[in-house]
C-alpha cells in the first residue's frame, strides 16, 4: 500500500499553485475541541501535536518497562528471582528498546518539525497534507500494533536489533514476534510516506528569498534526517520485509543452515542502523541550536561551518555501519577502513559542539527551562560522544561490545538526545498551546531529571562488565545497579512534574505573546500564539532579507532573488523574521475568492491505517504459508481479508475524494525549481523504492558470494518464461508512454485503450509467472526448500507485489479515463507511468541476475 | 519532447537487446566475459528507459542526481557487505 498511496494521492493533492489571499475555509471544519476534528484533520499543526501526544504515550509505556527491569536487576539474579520470568525480561528489553527509538524518539521530534517547520518555511500546510496525515495515523496503528503483541503469546524477545538467528521463529516463535516485526513494517510505512512529504515541502515550498543557506537550524536538521530516513528506512524495510518473509512465509535467508545468515541480517539492520542513531539525534541538535541562540541572544558561531558539519555526517553515516560488527567474521581490512570513517565522523561532530559552546562564551546566557535542557543535553552528549569513539576503535571494541558500557554510552547519546527535545517541547509549548507554562516548575523538572539521569546511567559505565541484555552479574557490582535504578525511578518520576506543568497550563497558564522570547527570530514566533489555521495572512517573503507578508496582489516574481544577508541584526539564517506584518491585507482580491480554498479534512487516512493494520494483524499468525488451523486461523484470516478491502476501499476513496492541498507561490525550491510537487514526490518515493530493491538484490548477492557466486545455479532451469516476461513488461512500458501520448492529445479513446492494454499486459505477466511458479512447485520446490529458492521466489515476488500495486492504479486509472478524466489534467498519468517504468527497469536487472547468471 | 516515432524505435530496441542478453547465455563466453555482458546490457536499457520513457533527459538533472543518490547507496550495501566476507 505504500507503493499505491502517493500516486493515488498526488494527483488530488498537490501542486495547485494557486496565488491566493489567506482566508480560513474551515466551515465544515471542526474546532479544536471536537474530537471528530482531531480524526480527519489534515492540517500540519494538529498532526504535530498527535505526534507529540501520542509519542509521549509511547515514552511512558517504554518507560515503565525500563523500570521492571531496573527493579528486576536491583540484585543479581538467577533463573526464576525476581518480577520478571526470563523470557518476560528478554521481552521487556527488546520492547523497551524498539518502543524508545521506533515510537517515541523519532515521532517526538516529528511532532515539533510538523508543527514549526512549516512555519518556518513559509509554506501554509505541508506539500500532501492527506499523506502528513496518514503518515500519523500509520504510526499510531503500528504502536498499537506493537501493543497488541504483548498479547499474542508474548512479544519478540531477541533484542531490539533482532539479530539473526533468533529472530526466526525457531527460536522466537510466540505469534507477538511476528506481529511486532509486522508492527515495524508499518511504522516504516509511516516514516517512508513521512519522508516524501517533508522532502518535497522543504524543496519545494519555501518563501521567497528563504534560500537553503538561509534556512534556520532547526528545518536544516529536519531537513538532512528526513533525507537520511528516506534512504535508511528502505534498508531496514528490506530487512524486515525478509524477515517477516523467513517468519510467515518460510524462507530461509537467516536460518542457521543458510550462508552467513546471521551476517546478512547484521549488515541489512546496522546499514540502516547507524544513519538511525543520526535520524533521532539531529532534530534534538536541531533544538538546541535554535534554543541556544534565543537564549544566548546571539547568532550561532559559525553558522556556515555548523551546516556543512551536518551534511558531512549525514552522508558519513551511511559509511560506518559496520563497527557495529567488529566481532562478526567480517574482513580485517574492512574492519579497518570502518574504524578509520567512524573515527572519522566524530570530527564534524567535534567542530558542532565547539560551535555550541563558544555561541554560549559570545552570548549573554538566560537560564530559562529550555536554556537549561539544551544546555544539560550538550554535556550529556559530550560525554555519551566521547565513550563512543572508545568503541570506534577495533581493539577496544573487543572488550567493551556486549557489555554494560554500549548501554551507557548509547543512552548518553539517546536520552541526552530526548534532553534537548523536552527543552524543545518547553520552548515551543507557548506557541502550540498559546499559553506559558510555569517556569518555577520547568526548572525543578529539570534540576530532577538531571540528577535522576546521571544517577541512572554513569553507573552503568562503573558496572560497565555487566552483560548487556542479562539479568546476572558479578555480585559486588550490586550497589551500582542500585543506585541506578534508584535514578531510573527519579527520572522516570521527574516526568510527572512536566505532565502537570503542561496539562495545567494548557488551561490555565497566561496566555502566550506571538513571541514570548526576546531575540528568537524563526518565523514561527511572528505569527500569533497559536497560529491560525493556514499561518499566515498574505504570502510570507524573505525577497528584502527579513519576512514580509505580501497580500494576493502583491506577489509578482521579484527581480532580485539574490536577497542574501546584508549584515545587520542577524541571529539565525541571515534573515530577521520579525513581525513587519504592515504590507499584509486581510481582504482576498476577487479573483482569489473564486479558487477553492485549501482543504484540511479527510477521514481516509485514518480508515485506510485501521485498515492496513487489520490487514497486518490477519497475517501474524503464518507461518510456512500457512494459517493456524481452526477457528482461530480462520479469524485471523477473515481479519485479514476484511482489511484488505477496508485498505483498497479507502484508497480508492482517498483518490476520489476532492481534496485540495496548500496553496503557494513558488519561491525558493532548490534543487526542484519548476518541476510540480507531485512528481518531485514520485521520484523521491522511487529513491526509496531503489534502495528497497537494492537491499533485496544485495541480500542475493551477498548471500550467493557466501554460498559460493559460480557454484550457485538459478532456480528457473529454463530462461524463455523469463524472456517472455520481458517482453511482456517492456510492451507495458511502451503502452503506458503512448497513454500519455493519447493524453496529452486529448485522445481519450487512444487514452484508455493504451491504459487498458497496460493493465491486460501486466496481468498477462502474472498470469505467466503464475504458470512458471505452478511448475517450479510441481518440480518440488518451495520457498523454503533452500536459500536459493527463499531468494528468487521472495525477490521476484516483491516485484509481483509492485506490478499487482501498478495494476490497482493501472485499473482505476482506466476506469477514470473511460469517464473522459485526464484529458485537461495528464499529470496522474505521468506519474503513473513513472512508478511503472521503474518497475520494468528492476525486472531489467532480475531477469538476468535470476534466470540467466 | 520525444516523438512517437523515437518512442516505437527505442521499444525496439529494447525488445531486441533483452533478447541478445538471453543468446549471450548460449553463446559460449566465458562466465565472466558473458556476465559483463549481460550486465552492460542491462544497464544500457535502464538507462533508455529512464532517459526516454521516464523523460529523465529532459528534467532538471536533480533529478536523475536524486535516483543517482539512491543507486549509490544500495551498491554500496551490496559491495561492501560482499567484500566483507571475502
Amino acid at each position: 500500500m505504500t507503493d499505491a498511496s502517493p500516486e493515488q494521492d498526488a494527483a488530488a493533492d498537490g501542486g495547485h499553485e494557486v496565488a491566493h489571499g489567506g482566508d480560513d475555509h474551515g466551515h465544515d471544519f471542526p474546532g479544536t475541541g471536537s474530537i471528530k476534528r482531531w480524526f480527519v484533520t489534515t492540517n500540519h499543526k494538529d498532526v504535530g501535536i498527535l505526534y507529540v501526544v501520542t509519542s509521549l504515550f509511547f515514552l511512558v509505556l517504554g518507560g515503565v518497562l525500563a523500570w521492571l527491569m531496573r527493579v528486576q536487576l536491583l540484585a543479581p539474579r538467577a533463573l526464576g528471582e525476581g518480577i520478571l520470568a526470563p523470557v518476560a525480561y528478554n521481552q521487556a528489553v527488546s520492547a523497551h528498546g524498539l518502543l524508545m527509538v521506533f515510537w517515541f524518539l523519532s515521532p517526538f521530534a516529528f511532532g515539533f518539525a510538523n508543527y514549526v517547520v512549516p512555519l518556518q518555511l513559509g509554506a501554509k500546510d505541508l506539500a500532501f497534507p492527506r499523506l502528513n496525515a496518514l503518515s500519523y495515523w500509520l504510526y499510531l496503528f503500528s504502536g498499537i500494533l506493537f501493543g497488541v503483541s504483548f498479547f499474542q503469546g508474548g512479544t519478540f524477545s531477541g533484542g531490539w536489533t533482532m539479530y539473526a538467528p533468533l529472530n526466526v521463529p525457531t527460536f522466537t516463535p510466540d505469534v507477538g514476534a511476528s506481529t511486532a516485526v509486522l508492527a515495524l513494517v508499518l511504522f516504516v510505512a509511516s516514516v517512508t510516506v513521512s519522508s516524501v512529504n517533508f522532502l518535497t515541502t522543504m524543496h519545494r515550498m519555501r518563501a521567497e528569498g528563504l534560500t537553503l543557506r538561509n534556512l534556520p537550524l532547526f528545518s536544516w536538521t529536519i531537513l538532512l534526517t528526513a533525507w537520511m530516513m528516506l534512504f535508511a528506512f528502505a534498508a531496514l524495510l528490506a530487512a524486515l520485509l525478509v524477515l517477516s518473509s523467513d517468519r510467515l512465509l518460510g524462507t530461509t535467508y537467516f536460518a542457521m543452515e543458510s550462508p552467513a545468515g546471521a551476517l546478512l541480517w547484521t549488515h541489512l539492520f546496522w546499514f540502516f542502523g547507524h544513519p538511525e542513531v543520526y535520524i533521532v539525534f539531529f532534530p534534538a541538535l536541531g533544538v538546541m541550536a535554535e534554543v541556544f541562540q534565543t537564549f544566548t541572544g546571539r547568532r550561532i558561531v559559525g553558522r556556515k561551518w555548523f551546516i556543512l558539519a551536518m551534511v558531512l555526517v549525514a552522508i558519513q553515516s551511511f559509511a560506518v555501519w559496520m563497527h557495529h560488527m567488529f566481532l562478526t567474521s567480517i574482513n580485517l581490512q574492512v574492519k579497518t577502513l570502518f574504524m578509520i570513517t567512524t573515527i572519522g565522523i566524530s570530527l564534524p561532530f567535534d567542530l558542532m559542539v565547539f560551535a555550541l559552546i563558544y555561541t554560549m562564551l559570545k552570548g549573554k546566557i538566560r537560564f530559562t527551562t529550555p536554556f537549561l535542557f539544551v544546555f544539560g543535553a550538550l554535556l550529556l552528549f559530550i560525554i555519551g560522544g566521547i565513550t563512543g569513539v572508545f568503541l570506534g576503535a577495533v581493539v577496544l571494541d573487543y572488550e567493551f561490545r556486549g557489555t554494560y558500557w554500549v548501554v551507557a554510552h548509547f543512552h548518553y547519546v539517546m536520552v541526552g538526545g530526548v534532553t534537548a527535545l523536552v527543552g524543545g517541547l518547553y520552548y515551543w509549548f507557548p506557541k502550540m498551546t498559546g499559553r506559558m507554562y510555569d517556569e518555577f516548575l520547568g526548572k525543578l523538572h529539570f534540576a530532577v531529571y538531571f540528577v535522576g539521569f546521571n544517577l541512572l546511567y554513569f553507573p552503568l559505565f562503573v558496572a560497565w562488565e555487566t552483560p548487556r541484555r542479562v539479568f546476572d552479574y558479578a555480585p559486588e557490582l550490586a550497589p551500582w545497579h542500585q543506585l541506578a535504578t534508584v535514578g531510573g525511578f527519579v527520572l522516570g518520576l521527574s516526568f510527572l512534574i512536566m505532565f502537570y506543568n503542561l496539562f495545567k497550563s494548557a488551561f490555565v497558564g497566561d496566555p502566550a505573546p506571538d513571541n514570548p522570547w526576546e531575540y528568537a527570530t524563526t518565523a514561527e514566533w511572528a505569527v500569533p500564539s497559536p497560529p491560525p489555521l493556514e499561518n499566515f495572512d498574505g504570502t510570507p517573503t524573505y525577497r528584502d532579507g527579513h519576512l514580509e507578508f505580501l497580500d494576493a496582489g502583491e506577489v509578482a516574481p521579484s527581480e532580485d532573488r539574490s536577497s542574501g544577508p546584508t549584515g545587520a541584526a542577524v541571529s539565525d539564517g541571515g534573515v530577521t523574521a520579525s513581525a513587519t506584518t504592515a504590507v499584509s491585507s486581510a481582504l482576498p482580491t476577487a479573483e482569489a475568492t473564486e479558487v477553492e480554498g485549501p482543504s484540511h479534512a479527510s477521514i481516509w487516512p485514518f480508515v485506510l491505517s485501521a485498515g492496513a493494520f487489520l490487514v497486518l494483524l490477519g497475517l501474524s499468525p503464518l507461518q510456512d504459508a500457512a494459517f493456524p488451523e481452526g477457528m482461530v486461523g480462520a479469524a485471523y484470516a477473515t481479519t485479514a481479508v476484511a482489511g484488505g478491502v477496508v485498505t483498497l476501499g479507502s484508497l480508492v476513496a482517498m483518490g476520489l475524494e476532492p481534496f485540495h492541498g496548500p496553496v503557494f507561490e513558488e519561491g525558493e525550491a532548490w534543487p526542484f525549481a519548476g518541476i510540480d510537487n507531485g512528481k518531485v514526490g514520485m521520484w523521491i518515493f522511487l529513491a526509496s523504492d531503489v534502495v528497497l530493491f537494492g537491499g533485496f538484490i544485495g541480500a542475493y548477492v551477498f548471500t550467493r558470494v557466501a554460498f559460493g557466486w559460480t557454484g550457485w545455479e538459478p532456480i528457473p532451469s529454463d530462461p524463455i518464461p523469463g524472456l517472455v516476461n520481458t517482453y511482456i513488461l517492456l510492451t507495458s512500458s511502451f503502452t503506458v508512454v503512448l497513454a500519455l501520448v493519447a493524453a496529452e492529445k486529448k485522445h481519450k479513446w487512444g487514452l484508455v485503450t493504451s491504459l487498458g492494454a497496460t493493465f491486460v499486459l501486466g496481468i498477462g505477466f502474472l498470469v505467466n509467472k503464475g504458470l512458471e511458479w505452478q511448475h517450479l512447485f510441481h518440480e518440488g520446490l518451495w520457498l523454503s526448500t533452500n536459500v536459493r529458492a527463499s531468494t528468487f521466489f521472495l525477490t521476484t515476488g516483491l516485484h509481483a507485489a509492485h506490478v499487482i500495486a501498478g495494476l490497482v492504479v493501472a485499473l482505476y486509472l482506466t476506469a477514470r479515463a473511460w469517464r473522459g478524466a485526464y484529458l485537461e489534467d495528464s499529470r496522474s498519468v505521468e506519474y503513473f507511468g513513472l512508478y511503472w517504468h521503474f518497475v520494468d527497469i528492476v525486472w531489467l536487472f532480475l531477469f538476468p541476475l535470476f534466470y540467466i547468471l | 519532447m520525444v516523438s512517437t516515432k523515437l518512442y516505437t524505435a527505442i521499444y525496439a530496441v529494447l525488445f531486441v537487446s533483452a533478447t541478445v542478453q538471453v543468446l549471450v547465455e548460449f553463446a559460449g563466453l566465458s562466465y565472466w566475459l558473458a556476465f559483463g555482458v549481460i550486465m552492460v546490457l542491462s544497464a544500457a536499457k535502464a538507462v533508455l528507459v529512464a532517459a526516454y520513457f521516464q523523460h529523465l533527459r529532459f528534467e532538471p538533472r536533480s533529478l536523475t542526481y536524486l535516483v543517482g543518490i539512491g543507486l549509490v547507496a544500495a551498491l554500496a550495501l551490496t559491495l561492501a557487505a560482499s567484500y566483507s566476507l571475502l
